[in-house]
């Protein structure tokens, strides 16, 4: 026993003292296993929940993405719609019967075969969940609806017609039924079971899932798509780190801890894009960001007020605090999305203009404050307040500028009479479909976090929703470019700029393909490869 | 003894009811409506009235209060509306991460703080106490989130002795768990290379952690060192011909003790409140961490449950240090 103590005592300071040789020297690059890499990828923000059809934000769907597939996927940019799950597929018409063929290879972790079956289980578990994905088909497709014609053929009956069902598809993972079903509890569809387990098909499995600090994936050796680097070149697998203070991330790829990292502040960026063995990547986003203005009581419910308010607005400061990686917007729609126009007239700095409106308002000679409202610990938001606080002192308007938890803007924003005046918002959409983008402006879009500016136009609402199910893509289009025109028209917000999306990687990182659809810092992870020895 | 041991259990009881009350009643005033934050900015109404049901958010608030208190007797703490599970499981998770580091910190603390303060007694007035003072106010001074970036950069960008955040190397197979402290799982599953990374994890936020504690130990311990030395008893002691040493060490030290131990409680608390900041710094997965994320996402059950957890921690030590100074001075288990 006295031997056992002593024994233990030395080990344990020997362990401690080879802390000093052991543990202190730090990590060099990528991790190894083997004669394969595993690249370490650094991102702010963890991955609570890994079931597909509860939650998804940028860094749980990379994860999802990850480690399930889906009928179709998001690629390229322009952000393209390619087959996946599924080889083929075709619509009737009027587009309310849409089939959808599957590959005859795809099998899941486990082996079991991907069949229509296991698809037309994922989207009926989605829908009745009521979670995460459902809003997207929930209205158009009862899970009745749902038919495995045979083990590969799937076919969905919609109740109207839904020209944005395919841009939806890329995002309704699937899952092993199979699996799932032996792990449900009570009624709750296997959700406890998948919140820390997987159950898919995709080119990675889990192997350690800790949602707040670490995760890791291993490539699935023998994934039925293949590998793209080919086989020699894959990972052995992806370890995802949730470092959330940009400072630390920045310091692991420094000291190649990291091999990517994202969510950079812009200084960061730029001091760091031309580092030796760092790469950026720097791409136009999709990513819109605003100022909302209250549009039913104080001074910015006077349709002068917004406007004057956004013809003063200094649009440059939004390139300058974005060191030159944004874009203006042209349009309540980002470029990239299909039915875009170019509104003439949209707001540019022009006070005159601005003092011109602010005459016809209530309040002619300016003289009163308002609130702007941006997320607390955001940085770029609290630096355009700035801006705005100063471009609106020719008008004699007084800027308030209050940073808030995201949970009580969004509450505040949620009621017409508790909404700030002003608030700054970005909007990812999920789709390519107008239709994610031009809700935000029907009446339906109150209590939303970007339906904030309360705005109420019937004529904009009938448009909306005769858009959303217009099959005829040029009278799509021309609702589209009507809904835009009338927007800037009645001003619910100043429209600003699309942020690039950024990454910074270290030179040996192959692989990246930017597609502006996936959400904040997601990467298409299958295609990365490691190229140095 | 034991009448005193259960009338201070009894009236923790009360405080943690008290406690329960004020948590529950400021979660609930936060403006913000945590199953829409959950249910995702594009859900639609009845989606996150799916959500607020299945969380019971959708019942009067005295009705959620008393099934709160009725599952915190059963020891169930609710579900935490962003991880899904329940919190008393996720508290298990992160709390021995926390506790780790609050371990360590607290040994550095006392390691250094008790033999800094001697010195500076001993020395009083002359170089080493001014320097030690000076430095024991600005470690009080220096705020833990800057500070700690602030070693981040020397220690792990510039120097590279050590790494930037978290608890182990990535690519490291963590000890099989048996307290959920890697550094005693490490040990005790014989992992050595484990126990040495995961030491060079800790010892950046243990320090960041650790330095208000060590200064108060070190200011508290000094001034009872000065006024101890001054007493009749040492100089008694002295003209027996006892080395100094001895009396420093042994004499002193006992007596000088006792309002440090009161600190060291109080600091125990405080402490675990304070990893909020440190575990966000170097993204230490501790409850701290866990609070801040279910706080930012306006998840209120986990921010009660470290609420509680911190707060039972807290009074179970001024317990411990209550108990301890009876067994340190024969005085007042006389008294009793």
């Amino acid at each position: 026993m006295t031997g056992f103590t002593i024994g233990r005592r030395g080990a344990i300071a020997a362990g401690f003292g080879a802390a000093a040789l052991a543990g202190a020297g730090p990590a060099r690059g990528f991790e190894r296993d083997g004669s394969r890499k595993i690249l370490v990828f650094a991102g702010g923000q963890p991955v609570p929940v890994l079931d597909p059809h509860s939650r998804y934000d940028w860094s749980t769907r990379m994860i999802q993405q990850s480690v399930y597939d889906a009928l179709a996927k998001y690629v390229d940019d322009p952000p393209q719609i390619v087959p996946w799950l599924a080889e083929r597929w075709e619509a009737n018409a009027d587009q309310t019967v849409w089939t959808f063929h599957l590959v005859g290879n795809a099998k899941f972790h486990n082996g079991d075969p991907v069949d229509a079956e296991a698809v037309r289980y994922s989207f009926e578990r989605g829908l009745r969940m009521n979670k995460g994905v459902a809003w997207m088909l929930k209205d158009v497709l009862p899970p009745e609806n749902i038919a495995a014609v045979d083990a590969r053929t799937v076919r969905f009956t919609l109740t109207r017609p839904m020209p944005s069902f395919l841009t939806f598809i890329p995002l309704w993972f699937i899952v092993n039924p199979r699996q799932v079903q032996a792990n449900v509890a009570g009624n709750d569809f296997g959700e406890a079971w998948l919140t820390a387990n997987t159950a898919g098909s995709g080119p990675f499995r889990m192997r350690r899932f800790e949602p707040q600090s670490v995760i890791h994936m291993d490539a699935v050796a023998d994934y039925w798509k293949g590998w793209p680097q080919g086989e020699q070149r894959r990972l052995s697998g992806v370890i995802f780190r949730i470092v959330r203070e940009p400072a630390a991330r920045r310091a692991l790829l420094q000291r190649g801890e990291a091999d990517i990292i994202t969510e950079i502040p812009a200084d960061d960026f730029e001091q760091l894009k031309s580092a030796r063995g760092i790469r950026p990547e720097d791409h136009r986003g999709l990513t819109t960001f605003a100022i909302t203005m209250n549009t039913t009581k104080g001074p910015t419910a006077d349709i002068n007020v917004r406007k004057a308010i956004a013809h003063a607005f200094d649009y440059d400061a939004l390139i300058q605090i974005h060191n030159g990686a944004a874009s203006l917007m042209t349009s309540p729609f980002p470029e990239a999305i299909p039915g875009h126009v170019q509104v003439p007239g949209i707001p540019r700095r022009n006070l005159d203009r601005a003092r011109q409106f602010l005459a016809q308002s209530r309040f002619p000679n300016g003289g009163f404050e308002l609130e702007y409202v941006h997320v607390q610990g955001l940085e770029d938001p609290r630096r355009i307040g700035l801006a705005l606080l100063n471009a609106l002192q020719p008008l004699n308007i007084r800027v308030n500028i209050v940073a808030q938890p995201w949970p009580t803007m969004v509450a505040r924003g949620s009621r017409a009479e508790t909404a700030p005046d002003m608030v700054s918002v970005y909007v990812t959409p999920v789709s390519t479909d107008p239709d994610v983008i031009a809700g935000k402006y029907h009446t339906r879009a109150h209590g939303n976090f970007w339906g904030m500016h309360h705005l109420t136009d019937q004529q904009i609402s009938q448009w909306v929703d005769a858009a959303r199910v217009e099959t005829d893509e040029a009278k799509r289009n021309a609702l589209y470019a009507d809904i835009q025109r009338r927007v800037v028209e009645l001003q619910p917000e100043i429209f600003g700029m699309l942020a690039n999306r950024r990454w910074l990687m270290r030179d040996y990182v192959r692989g990246f393909q930017y597609c502006p659809l996936r959400l904040t810092g997601e990467v298409d992870l299958h295609p990365l490869w490691i190229d140095a020895a | 003894m034991l009448r005193f041991v259960l009338q201070r259990v009894a009236l923790t009881g009360l405080m943690l009811f008290g406690l329960v009350c004020i948590t529950f009643a400021v979660s609930n005033v936060a403006p913000s409506d945590p199953a829409a934050l959950a249910a995702g900015p594009d859900a639609t109404r009845d989606m996150v009235e799916t959500i607020r049901r299945e969380y019971g958010l959708d019942r009067p608030l005295p009705e959620q209060f008393v099934r709160y208190v009725t599952g915190l007797l059963q020891g169930d703490l609710g579900r935490s509306i962003v991880t899904t599970r329940p919190v008393v499981q996720d508290l298990a998770r992160y709390f021995p991460a926390t506790l780790e580091l609050v371990l360590l910190s607290m040994t550095f603390g006392v390691l250094i703080g008790v033999p800094a303060g001697m010195l500076s007694a001993v020395l009083k007035n002359r170089a080493p106490d001014h320097a030690t003072r000076f430095i024991a106010v600005s470690l009080v001074a220096l705020p833990a989130f800057w500070f700690g970036i602030l070693l981040q950069l020397l220690f792990s960008v510039h120097l590279e002795w050590l790494p930037t955040s978290g608890r182990l190397d990535v690519a490291t197979p963590p000890p099989p768990p048996v307290t959920g402290m890697l550094l005693l799982d490490s040990a005790l599953a014989g992992q050595w290379g484990t126990l040495g990374g995961a030491l060079s994890h800790a010892v950046l936020p243990a320090l960041v952690l650790s330095f208000p504690c060590l200064a108060s130990i070190l200011r508290v311990n000094r001034a009872e060192m000065i006024e101890v030395l001054s007493s009749d008893y040492i100089v008694a002691a002295r003209a027996h011909g006892v080395s100094r040493l001895r009396i420093i060490c042994v004499h002193a030290l006992r007596n000088a003790m006792l309002p440090t131990l009161a600190i060291i409680g109080l600091r125990w608390g405080w402490m675990l409140g304070s990893t909020v900041l440190v575990e966000t710094v170097f993204d230490w997965p501790g409850i701290g961490l866990y609070a801040v994320s279910s706080a930012i996402a306006g998840d209120f059950k986990p921010v009660m449950g470290v609420t509680l957890l911190i707060g039972l921690n807290f009074m179970i030590a001024n317990l411990v240090v209550d108990l301890l100074y009876g067994v340190l001075d024969p005085r007042l288990r006389t008294a009793q």
